[in-house]
């Protein structure tokens, strides 16, 4: 009786073995991808085909943004440009000095003897889609390997860092944000130059400081930079401002909290920042691991100070 | 055998289910709303695979996934597996599963989906240990949910254009 219902229903083909066998080689992708770096230019020419699916994907969204922007008053649009020109003003001011505190800069670096820093190359890029997962925070943007993109450069927005290139296909690149929990960047306080690295917790507005003594000068409103150790990214770009530093009896560390500079929910046009003025090629067998926790690997413990000023070069 | 016909609106409506998979809603939309997408790949194949099991083979199923994967950064391969899987499922059953009610086929696509988030959420675990979120069910009910209309739809849509 078993039998016959068996037969009935089920049948005897060889697919079952074609499915252990397609099982089998998706678990053998799956090891190599997470072992070594084989599957990356598969994975990239994958996503290049795959662009207008994110651009389609991504339409309903711009749609959305356009009709809200064409419906905007004029009362509106006056409000903002009088608040941009304002902006402008202020950074036009900034930048006059800019230019003197560069060049004074530059001499003072060149008595210390230390090299200056050359100014990164930038191009702006435009965010065409996001990876809708809830356990990741990814955006897609329009550029690639054509553009000049490479795996690991770093994204900054109009307020700070944004972000890095995890996988560059040739037309679009995957951007990890700051803020995704396997993202971690080495940053510095900017009032006292303390070291930490500054981890995302998978929250769109919040990062924290890890491994922080609870002895630590930091406080709440602290602006931190990027401190450029690790290679990865370049010194002094804003990343975020400390909100909130708990201090916790039973624990040796401090709980301190970060908001992102950068306008990491609303921002869409970002700029790709080339690091390649050494820094970056200097720490290149770090490339090795961009998807998962990159800068982890030299952690920087605050009050272990580097024996050689700027960036342990 | 009649020949096979129809090929283009399969690759059309798969074509669809990974637009639907990265729909990015307008700003406007309440945030909470992206728990909700259904698993659209699981219900377009379950779709196929039920109605023209000829047609959908299982390397076709995987090579899907793999697209998939690629669109949502997953591990490569996960997606893949758990679509043929899905495909092997469905073949092995599709009579059944086509004298089954609507309501016990909204339940079967309920399972099917829940069961591909515990696997793929496990592989998350394990690969980077993120901890899988207990609304993941949400996405697996709206999926069940969803079926009745995609199977209408798609039915409907599979006469008129005639693909066997």
């Amino acid at each position: 009786m078993e039998a016959a219902i068996k037969a009935l229903f089920l049948r005897q083909s060889g697919a079952g073995y074609l499915l252990l066998a397609l099982v089998i080689l998706s678990l053998a992708l799956m090891a190599v991808e997470q072992t070594t770096r084989l599957l990356a230019p598969v994975r990239a020419t994958l996503l290049t085909g795959l662009m207008p699916v994110t651009v389609i994907g991504e339409s309903p969204y711009l749609l959305g943004r356009t009709a809200s922007e064409a419906m905007a008053t004029r009362e509106q649009l006056q409000a903002r440009n009088q608040e941009l020109e304002a902006q402008f003003l202020s950074l036009s001011h900034l930048a006059q000095q800019y230019h003197v505190l560069r060049a004074e800069n530059e001499r003072l670096l060149a008595l210390v003897e230390s090299r200056a820093r050359l100014p990164a190359e930038v191009m702006a890029a435009e965010i065409i889609g996001i990876v809708p997962r809830e356990n990741t925070l990814q955006v897609i943007i329009d550029r690639g390997t054509q553009a000049g993109v490479t795996e690991g450069d770093p994204v900054i927005d109009a307020r700070g860092l944004f972000g890095q290139v995890v996988e560059a296909g040739v037309y679009s690149s995957r951007v990890l944000l700051v803020t995704d929990k396997d993202h971690a960047v080495p940053v510095e306080v900017n009032r006292n130059g303390v070291r930490s690295i500054a981890g995302g917790t998978g929250r769109i507005d919040r990062m924290e400081l890890e491994f922080v003594p609870v002895t630590t000068d930091i406080v709440v409103g602290d602006e931190l930079v990027t401190s450029g150790l690790g290679g990865r990214f370049p010194r002094g770009y804003p990343v975020g401002t400390v909100t909130e530093v708990v201090v916790e009896t039973n624990s040796s560390f401090a709980r301190v909290t970060v908001a992102p500079a950068a306008e990491l929910d609303r921002s869409r046009h970002v700029l790709v920042v080339f690091a390649r003025d050494g820094q970056a090629a200097a720490d290149g067998a770090q490339s090795g691991d961009a998807g998962s926790a990159p800068e982890s690997g030299v952690a920087d413990v605050p009050g272990e100070r580097a024996a050689t000023p700027e960036g342990g070069q | 055998m009649n020949p096979t016909r129809g090929g283009w609106f399969i690759a059309l409506s798969l074509f669809f289910a990974l637009v639907l998979s990265v729909l990015h809603l307008p700003a406007w939309w309440p945030h909470w709303l992206a728990w909700l997408r259904p698993h659209w790949a699981i219900v377009f194949v379950f779709f196929w695979v039920l109605h023209v099991p000829g047609r959908m083979g299982l390397i076709w199923a995987w090579v899907f996934g793999l697209l998939l994967d690629v669109l949502l950064a997953d591990p490569l391969g996960l997606n893949a597996a758990i679509l043929a899987t899905v495909t092997f499922v469905t073949w092995q059953l599709y009579e059944r599963l086509r004298m089954y009610t609507l309501a016990q086929q909204c339940a079967t696509v309920f399972l099917m989906v829940l069961g591909a988030d515990l696997i793929s959420g496990t592989v998350h675990f394990l690969m980077s240990g993120s901890e899988l979120d207990p609304a993941f069910a949400l996405s697996a009910l709206t999926s069940g949910l969803v079926w009745p209309l995609v199977n209408a739809l798609m039915s409907r849509l599979t006469i008129q254009f005639r693909v066997v």
